[in-house]
């Protein structure tokens, strides 16, 4: 079973924020660098390469407000999605349990998020992370809907504690730095603890299913990045 | 109507013994923490707590339970009977905080 492929899918869009929120700014200023980014890179702020003489201010890389505000709310959906199709499958109550906190706190971010850039009168604007975040999240659910039993608790939870790893590093690294308005700044840094807390949920879940649920085989190879 | 002074004494006397009244004491959740994460109260006094967060809580313990508290709501409690109350989140299990009550 490839539950690899099912980890990388909704995390290596988040990933790949960074090149793609970026390839817009690089457009626009100097010579684009074209070609297609590579999936895997957190680059932290040091941006772009550039001239390493004088410590200029770096420039405020990274997706702006309203690409921010789709970003989340995409990245909160998917989890939502994957939420209820755990709900509708699972038959462990520890796994149900978890996947019903996700759809709460997820909807709740999502009811916040909406609402704050509804007063800052901030549009969301679609971008390709934004909308490689939707698609993959089909993806992801799509193979995990064709998996049953202990097999999909284990890709659910797998899949969670991936998701949540890319989630926070894309949050920390790439979304908090960004950010322009005071308010949606304080709100992702607000949310953070929240996500910290659903990673090691899903952290411990996946010990408990690898320790207990031996039983579902050969599936417990490769769960690489 | 020797009655009468005493009266008064007795009167003044209740007024200096007189308890401060009940208080309403605060905690913040925030950053999926109780802040304070303890907290000593009188019996009688309100414990009032405000979700400061992004998702729902709950304060639950053996001798209350709010039930969920949206983010941005709060959830107040009239101690009543003295004890040490701990409690915690039945939605994230890392929560926890305690009341006394004296």
């Amino acid at each position: 079973m490839r539950t690899s492929i099912l980890l990388v899918l909704s995390s290596a869009a988040l990933l790949a924020l960074a090149p793609s929120c970026n390839k817009k700014k690089a457009a626009d200023s100097a010579t684009g660098s074209g070609g297609s980014a590579p999936v895997v890179e957190t680059a932290p702020v040091t941006g772009s390469a550039g001239s390493a003489a004088a410590p200029t201010p770096p420039p405020a890389a990274g997706p702006s407000d309203p690409q921010i505000a789709a970003i989340v709310v995409a990245a909160n959906q998917v989890d939502i999605d994957a939420g209820n199709l755990a709900i509708k499958k699972t038959k462990n109550p520890e796994v149900k349990k978890f996947a019903e906190l996700m759809v709460t706190d997820h909807t709740a971010v999502n009811k916040g998020a909406v609402e704050l850039v509804t007063k800052l009168k901030v549009t969301p604007e679609e971008t390709d992370a934004s909308k490689g975040l939707t698609a993959g999240g089909v993806e992801a659910r799509d193979k995990l809907d064709k998996l049953d039993g202990a097999a999909f608790d284990k890709a659910y939870i797998d899949n969670e504690v991936a998701y949540h790893e890319a989630v926070i590093g894309v949050l920390t690294t790439q979304l908090i730095p960004a950010a322009q308005n005071a308010e949606l700044k304080s709100m992702l840094i607000g949310v953070k603890p929240a996500f910290d807390a659903h990673l090691e949920h899903a952290k411990t879940l996946q010990a408990t299913l690898e320790g207990g649920a031996g039983a579902s085989g050969g599936s417990a190879a490769g769960h690489k990045m | 109507m020797r009655i009468l002074p005493v009266l008064a004494l007795i009167t003044i006397a209740a007024c200096g013994t007189k308890k401060p009244a009940h208080q309403i004491l605060h905690v913040d959740i925030r950053g999926m923490k109780y802040v304070p994460d303890s907290l000593a109260v009188r019996v009688g006094d309100t414990v009032e707590w405000t979700n400061d967060d992004f998702v729902p809580h709950t304060v639950t313990s053996s001798a209350f339970d709010s039930k969920s508290i949206a983010p941005h709501s709060t959830w107040s409690y009239i101690a009543t009977t003295p004890g040490d109350f701990a409690y915690n989140c039945t939605f994230h299990l890392t929560m926890v905080g305690a009341i006394i009550v004296r």
